[in-house]
């Protein structure tokens, strides 16, 4: 009888013992499978927060880039602004001395004695403003040029006045050759050369 | 006791070992059935936090970005404009210089 009850107790404990290992073997087996999980869903949420961060980096870089933008454009329209002004108020300003005689004869006698130089041509036909076909003492004129031009030539006033603020169109007797040698022709081929003489006077070497 | 009472008494206690395995088996298995639902709960739960510190950060630098932008701009603002009122105080020298280079040349 004891050794019966002995036999089978020893059978339920080992058997006892064996279910507690099958437990513990799962148990064991889910917390690593579980830490293991969670080194790796760190690594994401790390992951995911890396990203955040860069992407935060990239925010700020772009508000400032559009504000350095914004700002850049602000500035040159603002300057942009100015250069017009001083180019407009140039053009004033050479229409006022168009009508300075002391002021514009000689440039006016120099404009036309450089042109008949360039074109090299002992007769010429000059073509000057409306304004000045008016006002301008030709024979005056016409003698300072030669003066100035140090030989003689052939001069034709011609009655067709120049479209211009001022200066002169001088060509050849038959037109096939001619300099447009105005105070607008200038204006236009030096415009370039104003607004980058006038931004380095303004803003210097920015502008 | 007899041999029949024996063998009664043994037969009787592999059963209840049998079902103690099984018992055993049946709970190792609910163990490791139960792994994946918490390896997804745990997941979204890092997940989710993660997220959340990184909509945090995403608004923080927004804000930042923003505030220091605005001062960035006050600040060129200003510069742009001493610029601005220097040049515009130089038009009328401007002016004369441009002046000068029409009518100078033909000199």
């Amino acid at each position: 009888m004891f050794e019966t009850r002995k036999f089978t107790e020893d059978i339920l404990a080992v058997t006892k013992e064996k279910a507690q290992s099958i437990i513990a073997e799962a148990e064991n087996e889910t917390e690593k499978a579980l830490q293991e999980a969670k080194a790796r869903f760190s690594r994401e949420a790390e992951d995911v927060i890396r990203n955040a961060k860069a992407e935060a980096e990239g925010v700020k870089r772009r508000q400032m880039s559009e504000a350095r933008h914004k700002v850049k454009l602000q500035e040159q329209l603002e300057k942009d602004q100015i250069l017009s002004d001083v180019l407009q108020q140039t053009r004033r300003k050479i229409s006022e001395i168009s009508d300075d005689d002391g002021k514009y004869f000689p440039f006016l006698v120099s404009c036309i004695t450089n042109a008949v130089r360039e074109l090299g041509l002992g007769e010429v036909v000059v073509q000057i403003s409306a304004k000045d076909l008016k006002r301008v003492d030709k024979t005056r004129l016409e003698r300072e040029i030669l003066k100035k031009l140090g030989k003689h030539a052939k001069i034709e006033w011609s009655k067709d006045p120049a479209e211009a603020l001022g200066g002169a169109i001088v060509s050849s007797t038959d037109g096939r050759i001619r300099i447009v040698s105005t105070l607008d022709q200038k204006f236009e081929a030096l415009e370039s050369k104003l607004l980058t003489e006038a931004g380095r006077q303004l803003f210097g070497s920015n502008p | 006791m007899s041999g029949m009472e024996t063998v009664r008494i043994i037969v009787e206690a592999e059963k209840e070992a049998a079902k103690t395995l099984e018992g055993a088996q049946a709970k190792a298995s609910e163990i490791r059935k139960r792994l994946d639902s918490m390896l997804e709960a745990k997941r979204e739960e890092l997940l989710r936090t993660a997220k959340n510190e990184a909509s945090m950060i995403m608004k923080r630098a927004e804000a930042e970005g923003e505030a220091e932008a605005q001062e960035f701009e006050r600040n060129a603002k200003s510069a742009i404009q001493q610029v601005i009122t220097r040049a515009s105080a130089q038009k009328g020298s401007a002016v004369g210089k441009l002046v000068a280079l029409i009518m100078g040349s033909e000199q």
